[in-house]
């Protein structure tokens, strides 16, 4: 998603010298990695003494910087208390995205989450559920991928395993969008068939090659296994977005990227059917969350670790030139700010969009349904809707 | 679609000069300019679709004052 308010001012105020030795250390590491994509995008194919480092068949579109990325949700974690505090949007996303597993009725040996950010779809596979045992029980080892270990190991199994559970939590430091390209054959982790089902809850927004991941996911699933998503997408935002546009225009006369593209619904389906899904399900829900005020949202977002990362962002100037933030708040009342509030000073609070796209696909296998051939329809459907029916 | 609220932040940001974060010390001053704050969004709103630079540059320096005031920057 967004926004980095002000890395000059953060930067400032770390508290503690080793982590500034360390983020100086990361931001450079960042800065290699960087030059060295430059490079390989820019490198003419077959030109000699350039090092080409995208192996593993991603594509040499980078819009995000996982690098930057990896940092930000490190540093979100650090910060213990604050990065609990903002939990209840992945917490509420992917509560609802196990009401979903409730569905399909089966039991699962070996799952896959990918993207786990804190373990929110762990802990969530353990909430009591009305009249049904927590999903947990229907499920034998969970194996958590994601990018930042520091957010990944930030609470201990006991926050998120009750005692009595008997699922065995793994939890995997690494990359969500290369650990899949690839079989152990080729420098890869998984084995093709290996997951029972694949479950990736908020994490997708921020992978550069979909095309890739999604493929990958189909290649570790078993035969007939679902792979279950929850993403943020489309109108995710746009209140920011639109707001940080006009302030831009006004303030430093053009737009800078902030709030991160997105990918709609109907790519969405489009995507997972290019990657060979079957019996594609998807579906939208809008969770609009109440804000005190602008940067109330901003450093929500921060400490959730979604600060921007797309590498076109404006670097100089920290991120959010300061003109632009003290303008914001006054542009988001006035163009989203709810009847109620007036638009006016004293106004509370501001709303802010998350739009999940929810998908659920499967992975071709013997025994599953299949659409009927064209031509094969014995019943007319004029006669069941009638002459203007369904129209 | 459904509504939800973030829970109180546990820790509320202490107001003893140099602990506090500049952009929690930005944030409290623009949120006592709110008069001149909707004054600069109704002008960019106003005509949001013609919007260039410093449109409401006007507008701007004086909720700009009005911030660095609240900061206790002259």
């Amino acid at each position: 998603m967004v926004l980095r308010a002000g890395l000059r001012f953060q930067a400032r105020h770390r508290p503690v010298q080793g982590a500034r030795q360390q983020l100086a250390i990361g931001k450079f590491r960042c800065f290699q990695h960087r030059r060295s994509l430059a490079v390989a995008t820019n490198a003419a194919p077959g030109s000699s003494n350039t090092p080409n480092i995208r192996t593993g068949g991603a594509g040499s579109l980078q819009i995000f910087d996982r690098c930057v990325k990896r940092l930000q949700r490190d540093r979100a974690a650090a910060n213990f208390e604050e990065s609990r505090n903002v939990d209840y949007l992945r917490d509420e996303v992917a509560n609802r995205l196990v009401e979903r597993l409730y569905d399909i009725n089966r039991s699962y040996e070996n799952v896959l989450d990918l993207g786990a950010g804190a373990c929110h779809l762990a802990r969530a596979l353990h909430r009591p559920h009305p009249g049904l045992a927590p999903f947990a029980s229907r499920i034998k080892h969970l194996t958590s991928a994601e990018l930042s270990s520091k957010l990944l190991n930030r609470d201990p199994e006991s926050y998120i395993i009750p005692s009595d559970s008997h699922m065995k939590l793994t939890r995997l430091a690494q990359d969500e969008e290369t650990i899949l390209l690839a079989p152990p054959s080729h420098g890869g982790l998984f084995e093709s068939n290996t997951f029972d089902a694949v479950i990736s809850c908020g994490s997708l927004h921020w992978i550069n090659d979909l095309p890739s991941v999604l493929s990958g996911i189909n290649r570790v699933l078993k035969p007939d296994s679902p792979f279950l998503c929850a993403m943020f997408g489309g109108d995710t935002l746009y209140e920011l977005r639109t707001s940080l546009q006009l302030a831009g225009m006004d303030r430093l006369g053009g737009v800078s990227p902030h709030v991160s593209p997105l990918a709609d619904v109907r790519d969405m389906g489009g995507l997972l059917q290019r990657a060979g899904y079957k019996l594609i399900t998807i579906d939208i829900d809008d969770i609009i969350v109440d804000y005190e005020d602008v940067f109330a949202l901003v450093k929500d977002l921060q400490a959730m670790g979604e600060a921007n990362a797309v590498l076109g962002r404006r670097k100089s100037l920290a991120g959010l030139s300061k003109d632009v933030l003290i303008g914001l708040e006054g542009i988001y009342k006035e163009l989203h700010g709810r009847a109620e509030d007036g638009g006016s000073g004293g106004g509370t609070g501001i709303p802010a969009t998350f739009r999940i796209i929810y998908m659920i696909g499967w992975k071709e296998g013997s025994g599953q349904q299949q659409p009927l051939k064209r031509g094969t329809g014995e019943v007319n459907l004029k006669d069941i809707l009638g002459e203007q029916g369904g129209l | 679609m459904c509504k939800l609220t973030p829970p109180p932040p546990t820790s509320i940001p202490q107001m003893t000069g140099s602990k506090i974060r500049p952009v929690d010390r930005l944030a409290q001053a623009v949120a006592k300019c709110g008069v001149e704050s909707t004054a600069y969004g109704k002008c960019i709103v106003k005509d949001f679709n013609n919007v260039y630079k410093d449109k409401c540059l006007a507008e701007f320096q004086i909720l700009q004052t009005c911030v660095m005031k609240h900061m206790g920057k002259k």
